[in-house]
């Protein structure tokens, strides 16, 4: 597989650039952002000296250029700069709150990966029955409906209606809950192991209570658009020669179907997911305004509110390097089920 | 000046206009007769767009207008449990006392009132132009920026290809929604105020009385006589979303500059921005127009979600509603429900005839433009 480690590298040299490129334009934002950020930190009475004091602390009144330069090194040595608001460090504050988006990225993906796919081949390989019908429908509704709305819908039907879910702030993560069983054993605990199993049962039935509607609120508008273009893919795949000659060659439906048509129903299929992962972080954003998600989004909505412009520049640099680590993941994905892209 | 995105959206307009063949015309109409869900998405877009258009004539009270005497009141079939709280003196001491009593729906208000008594149809209806205004004149921005610098960057590939793909990345690299917040959010919301023709000009009463439409005990003080439109969600929407069209234009520049009559046409030394707007761009057209179509399917999604996060420029937009009613979804679910009934509606609609096309032009696109 060297042709594949070459093919990564190439890729994670692209994605440098494009981090680059998002950290430059984060930058300049400020700079095509009307009113200064002093107005946001001063109080309204403060003196013209007052003001040039605060600027100058802040650097404002260096160069541009001196500005970025700095800008760029400080991010690539780690460092985020200060809150304007709260004062503190701004990388911790945006890395405390990275896994509750992921986690819920991650849930809805799972879920739609896993509703979909099976939905488009049931749906192409018998058409015209009910099924296909209902998967259809279910597609184009899931395709049309903004997700928030959705969100308060569930909401509604199923928190307040019924009182199934929780809607308040969850109380535990997934790092905490399986926190439970992580042993960390030293010489101070004697050794002993505290494997909190109850714990961790219970932690992991309150993770799931409110993580359920926020991911189904995330992973329709997927699990509709995957279910479209396999159903797509596959009627495509389906009417190939290819497929005929595994069929005339005695090869069970079953195996032709997933390991010949699926497989190469996939790979349009990843490209696209691949082009649509930002909108699956937009997605987030707004599903965890909708659920009060202690997330990127939340916290993101806030800085803009304050004009917070370090914390806005860090979300802004984490959100798009996510991105570009992601996609170079589905790249390699893509690779793998067509090696030709590496040529 | 070959990269003028004025003249280059004029001549798409006129490479549209001759880029419909006979055949082209065939196929759309041979895909709309064999399919049912083409025409009802057409339907239904007319039927929005109708709402959207003469709203003033339609609506049955002004989408402003507050009556608390009778807020949250419930659509036709439903009624609200409310509990009032009173006071009763029993044997000289006071008592307290709880009574349940029932808000029943009223035909004047046939999808309910909001939490300040403002009619949701009216609003469902005047949302429709906020909504389809922003799509249309989003995606037209994303067009004119999109188109040329794709046709361009896919024409000459090489070096400026390389630039501006890199730019379309970085671009990409932004999830949109999370863009438009920002931008939004720091450049501030802008509204542009229009008058409304209907209005102004007086035709509205006249047009209402004609046609004895019901008026709606509110009328006489009349329809709102300007319209907001959120400017600076416009520009974001266009300008978050420019890259798609980028990136289906630069596609076809790519597969067209290899095609034989290029490269004739160069060589008898036509310049090329005689070769880009005679040549490529005819033959771009279709993609775009298909990939426009699901564009302003996706914008409206955008859109809503920029109001719902309280990032507009406007009070009168189906998001806005749905946030509002998101503070009453314990006892009036239905403000929150009609204005989002209204978005799959016309979402769905779009989303049809965007298959339509896609089905009778077959273009190549693999971006969709992605949805919220």
């Amino acid at each position: 597989m060297a042709s594949m480690g070459r093919f990564l590298l190439k890729r994670a040299l692209q994605g440098l650039v494009v981090i680059w490129g998002v950290v430059t334009v984060v930058f300049l934002l400020r700079y095509v952002t009307p009113g200064s950020p002093v107005d946001f930190i001063a109080p309204l009475d403060a003196s013209q000296a007052t003001r040039q004091r605060i600027a100058n602390n802040l650097g404002l009144n260096r160069p541009l250029y001196l500005q970025y330069v700095e800008y760029v090194v400080d991010l690539f040595s780690g460092d985020m700069g200060y809150s304007y608001r709260s004062r503190t460090p701004v990388r911790p504050r945006v890395f405390a709150k990275l896994p509750a988006t992921l986690e819920l990225a991650l849930s809805a993906t799972v879920v739609a990966v896993m509703l979909s796919i099976p939905l488009g081949v049931v749906s192409a390989t018998r058409r015209h029955s009910p099924a296909d019908y209902g998967a259809t429908l279910f597609s184009l509704l899931g395709i049309s409906t903004p997700n928030f709305w959705l969100g308060v819908m569930l909401v509604i039907v199923f928190a307040v209606q019924f009182d199934v879910f929780p809607t308040s702030t969850r109380p535990v993560g997934l790092v905490q809950t399986i926190g439970n069983l992580v042993v960390i054993a030293g010489p101070e605990q004697g050794y002993a192991l505290p494997l909190n199993v109850s714990g961790f049962l219970s932690d992991l039935r309150t993770w799931l209570l409110y993580i359920t509607l926020p991911a189904i609120t995330l992973g329709t508008y997927f699990t509709a658009l995957i279910t479209r273009l396999t159903r797509s893919g596959m009627l495509d795949q389906l009417g190939q020669g290819y497929v005929r000659a595994a069929r005339a060659k005695g090869i069970p439906e079953t195996l032709v179907r997933y390991r010949h048509a699926l497989r190469n129903t996939l790979i349009p299929v990843i490209t696209v997911v691949g082009l649509q992962l930002g909108t699956l972080i937009g997605g987030a954003v707004i599903t965890e305004a909708v659920f009060d998600w202690p997330g990127l989004g939340s916290l993101v909505i806030d800085a803009i509110g304050n004009r917070d412009w370090p914390l806005i520049q860090g979300c802004l640099v984490v959100i798009g390097a996510g991105f570009v680590l992601v996609n170079i993941v589905v790249d390699a994905l893509y690779a793998t089920l067509n090696p030709q892209v590496m040529d | 000046m070959p990269f003028d995105p004025l003249e280059l959206l004029s001549n798409f307009i006129a490479a549209l206009r001759s880029s419909v063949s006979p055949r082209t015309v065939r196929n759309l109409r041979r895909e709309f007769d064999r399919s049912v869900l083409a025409k009802l998405g057409l339907v239904l877009v007319a039927f929005v767009v109708v709402l959207a258009v003469f709203a003033p004539l339609i609506a049955p009270w002004n989408p402003m207008g507050q009556d608390l005497d009778s807020k949250q009141q419930p659509p036709l079939g439903f009624s609200r449990a409310e509990t009032q709280t009173g006071q009763e003196m029993v044997n000289d001491s006071l008592v307290i006392t709880n009574e349940t009593v029932f808000v029943n729906a009223t035909t004047a208000h046939p999808l309910g009132t909001d939490g300040l008594g403002r009619d949701m149809l009216s609003r469902v209806i005047y949302g429709a132009r906020t909504s389809l205004l922003v799509g249309l004149l989003g995606t037209l921005l994303a067009m004119a920026l999109g188109v040329p610098t794709g046709l361009v960057s896919g024409y000459y590939s090489g070096r400026v290809d390389d630039v501006l793909m890199r730019i379309a990345d970085v671009s990409l690299a932004f999830p949109s929604l999370v863009l438009a917040i920002a931008l939004v959010g720091l450049w501030g919301e802008a509204g542009v105020t229009v008058p409304d023709p209907f209005v102004v000009t007086g035709l509205a009463p006249a047009i209402r009385s004609a046609l004895s439409l019901p008026g709606g005990l509110s009328y006489p003080t009349g329809m709102p006589e300007q319209f907001t439109l959120p400017g600076t969600v416009i520009v974001v929407v266009g300008l978050v979303n420019w890259v798609w069209f980028a990136r289906v234009a630069r596609g076809e520049a790519l597969s067209v500059r290899e095609e034989e009559y290029v490269t004739a046409a160069e060589s008898i030394g036509a310049p090329d921005r005689f070769i880009i707007r005679k040549h490529v761009l005819p033959n771009s057209v279709t993609p775009i127009l298909v990939l426009a179509t699901i564009q302003v399917a996706a914008i409206i999604l955008l859109e809503s979600a920029l109001s719902f996060l309280g990032f507009s420029g406007t009070t009168l937009s189906w998001g806005f509603d749905i946030a509002q009613g998101r503070q009453y979804q314990t006892t009036s679910w239905w403000i929150a429900a009609m204005p989002g009934i209204a978005i799959v509606v016309t979402v769905i609609g779009i989303n049809l005839i965007g298959d339509w096309l896609r089905d009778a032009l077959d273009p190549d696109i693999e971006g969709e433009g992605g949805g919220v």
